[in-house]
């Protein structure tokens, strides 16, 4: 429906907001922005995912309430007291450091569900297809990884099958080296057939030919930037200008690298994504999203975007405009529900 | 006559070129661990507990470059069409590894994956195992749907991994080398009990290193008790002592199933898997040459 492009760009600007902020009313509007865009635009398309969301909320909210709930003696509702000789734990266990923690959890969870999203709603060709141009070679390798991945699990489970027909039984750790040899031979075996392939087809003519030497200079001057800029940034802030001017410089040079290492590969595409309307509108509601996380707009206050419960747990703030502005994350999916209206 | 063959000019230059490449690269992704231990000197006008956020996302961005200049680096040095199959191959295996281990939970901080990575890097070399080890993180982050922020530094780590273990073949080689090597060197290809022992020790100590590793990334953006939680302004001793009793309270325990698992794995597969890999990187010495050449 969307762009890779376009989701990658929705992924990070929800990165930037969930890790910007610390007021759980703005983080759980994020998760459920996050929920309903997956909801919405994937579909049934759940197959690449660890855990769900939820899930991983059961899990990481609780440990990390709990966690610091013991370690954080701050606050003052104090719920329990635990014996003060007691190494890390002990002291007293407060409702506010139950609820930080809790805090912490729900952010995670939030960037965990959305890149769980963002996972969900791209394919992977489309994924590979983002590689840029001049890792030519790393997309290939990545193309036949991702190609014989199905390959390579029938080819286990083949494995395991001859072996138990055989009256093999896997009990120990021992016993899974009759399956794991022959499993990497296989594989080896394959890989030796497809680089003769691909050697009789002429691969080696053009990947033989190292890149030009300026590639390799242009690159040594960019990361001596990049690294000259940073230590001037941690150790010399009174350079923090100058410093941050040469660091862009660097990334500038690495970047304009990459893009000119690309520009000799020719590429051709089966299938052509055009970015769309569709895909404009997205980038800019992640762009207003953006805008009111990072930029200090008037009528808005960034301050609520800080919340601690210490020393008194209180409601955290909620402003209006920031809420409105965390909304253009949303769009992707209300144009995925207008796409399904179309459709039927 | 048998003579060393030697290079010309220009291969030694951009050999040269490259191993400053490597240093720059591994210091940018090393400071970029370690820099929490550096921020002594500076005042704390951090905005309460929401301590440099953005601080995150520059380091993430930082280690992003420094990881595409080194593949750069890498895929520059012209990839022979064996090397490309082969690493595919390879990491489809591995990345099966861990769709395996994301399906069936193993305890603690177990993975399958950095056994391969070790065995096969030592046996075809760092930069091979660099590229492994990258690859490996990616591939398998794509298929189970585990792309984040943490990727990079996952990356980055997984690649060192495979780059040390391609050293160690340098200084104990798996086959009798053809050149004349250092006579102080054990000869191992003769002692396949050392390798072992040392392949396995080295595998356990990257099960500990990398969960340590992973955890600086996001360390100073965690929020704990001050016992063990990084602050602007404390010295490199005082940081250090806070970050290990992060560590032994938070991830100790982990990383040793992980470590322990390296090790048992590296003990069973060594010596089947390194014969069976030194056995096929001997039959990819094939070449191909043009009919005018």
């Amino acid at each position: 429906m969307l762009d890779a492009r376009g989701w990658l760009l929705w992924a990070l600007v929800a990165l930037v907001a969930a890790s910007s902020t610390r007021n759980p009313l703005y983080v759980v509007l994020l998760l459920l922005i996050a929920m309903i865009v997956g909801g919405v635009c994937a579909g049934d398309r759940d197959r690449r995912a660890i855990m769900s969301p939820l899930r991983f909320a059961v899990v990481a909210i609780p440990l990390a309430a709990l966690f610091n709930g013991l370690t954080a003696h701050l606050g003052d509702t104090v719920l329990f007291h635990l014996p003060d000789w007691l190494p890390l734990v002990g002291g007293s266990v407060t409702l506010e450091a139950l609820i930080f923690g809790a805090m912490n959890g729900l952010t995670l969870t939030t960037i965990f569900s959305g890149f769980t999203t963002f996972n969900r709603v791209t394919p992977l060709r489309d994924l590979v297809r983002l590689t840029p141009r001049a890792f030519h070679e790393a997309g290939v390798v990545l193309s036949i990884a991702l190609t014989f991945i199905p390959q390579t699990t029938r080819s286990l489970n083949r494995i395991r099958e001859a072996q138990a027909v055989r009256g093999h039984r896997v009990r120990g750790l021992r016993d899974w080296l009759p399956i794991v040899v022959p499993f990497l031979i296989s594989g080896l075996e394959r890989s030796m057939g497809l680089a003769e392939a691909m050697v009789s087809r002429g691969y080696g003519a053009i990947s033989d030919q190292a890149q030009p030497p300026r590639t390799q200079r242009l690159l040594v001057l960019g990361l001596f930037l990049l690294l000259a800029g940073w230590l001037a940034l941690l150790f010399l802030p009174t350079w923090k200008g100058i410093a941050v001017g040469v660091m862009i410089l660097g990334a500038g040079i690495i970047v304009g690298v990459v893009w000119l290492a690309g520009r000799t590969v020719s590429h051709t595409a089966y299938r052509i994504h055009h970015w769309t309307a569709r895909d404009t509108f997205a980038a800019l509601g992640c762009g207003l999203t953006l805008a009111v996380i990072l930029l200090p707009l008037p009528l808005m206050d960034r301050g609520t975007l800080y919340y601690s419960p210490y020393p008194r747990l209180t409601l955290p703030p909620f402003d209006l405009f920031i809420g409105l502005g965390l909304l253009g994350l949303v769009v992707p999916a209300v144009i995925g529900a207008a796409h399904r209206v179309d459709q039927t | 006559m048998v003579g060393l063959y030697r290079y010309p000019p220009e291969v030694n230059v951009r050999r040269f070129i490259g191993e400053i490449i490597y240093a720059l690269s591994g210091a940018i992704g090393m400071l970029a661990f370690i820099y929490p231990f550096f921020l002594s000197n500076q005042a704390n006008d951090s905005i309460g507990i929401a301590h440099g956020q953005d601080a995150a996302l520059v380091t993430t961005a930082l280690v992003g470059l420094a990881l595409i200049a080194l593949l750069v680096e890498l895929q520059g040095q012209a990839i022979s069409a064996k090397t490309v199959a082969v690493l595919g191959v390879m990491v489809a295996i591995t990345s099966v590894l861990r769709f395996i281990e994301v399906a069936i939970p193993m305890p603690g901080g177990f993975s399958p994956v950095f056994a391969p990575i070790i065995l096969s890097s030592y046996v075809f070399g760092g930069r091979f195992g660099f590229l492994m080890g990258t690859f490996t993180m990616l591939v398998s982050a794509l298929i189970t749907g585990g792309v984040g922020p943490w990727l990079p530094y996952q990356m980055f780590t997984a690649g060192w991994i495979g780059m040390t273990a391609g050293w160690l073949s340098r200084v104990m080689p798996h086959t009798p080398r053809t050149r004349p090597s250092k006579r102080w060197l054990p000869r191992t290809h003769r002692h396949r009990p050392l390798t072992i022992i040392v392949l396995s020790v080295f595998g356990f100590i990257w099960g500990l290193a990398y969960g340590m590793i992973i955890n600086l990334y996001f360390w100073p953006f965690a929020i704990g008790p001050i016992q063990q939680a990084w602050t602007l302004g404390t010295s490199l001793g005082e940081t250090l002592v806070r970050y290990t009793a992060f560590y032994v309270a938070t991830s100790l325990g982990w990383d040793l199933i992980r470590a322990v698992g390296n090790m048992v794995l590296i003990l069973l597969l060594c010596a089947p898997t390194v014969r069976a890999l030194a056995r096929f990187q001997r039959r990819f010495h094939f070449e191909v040459r043009s009919v005018d050449a």
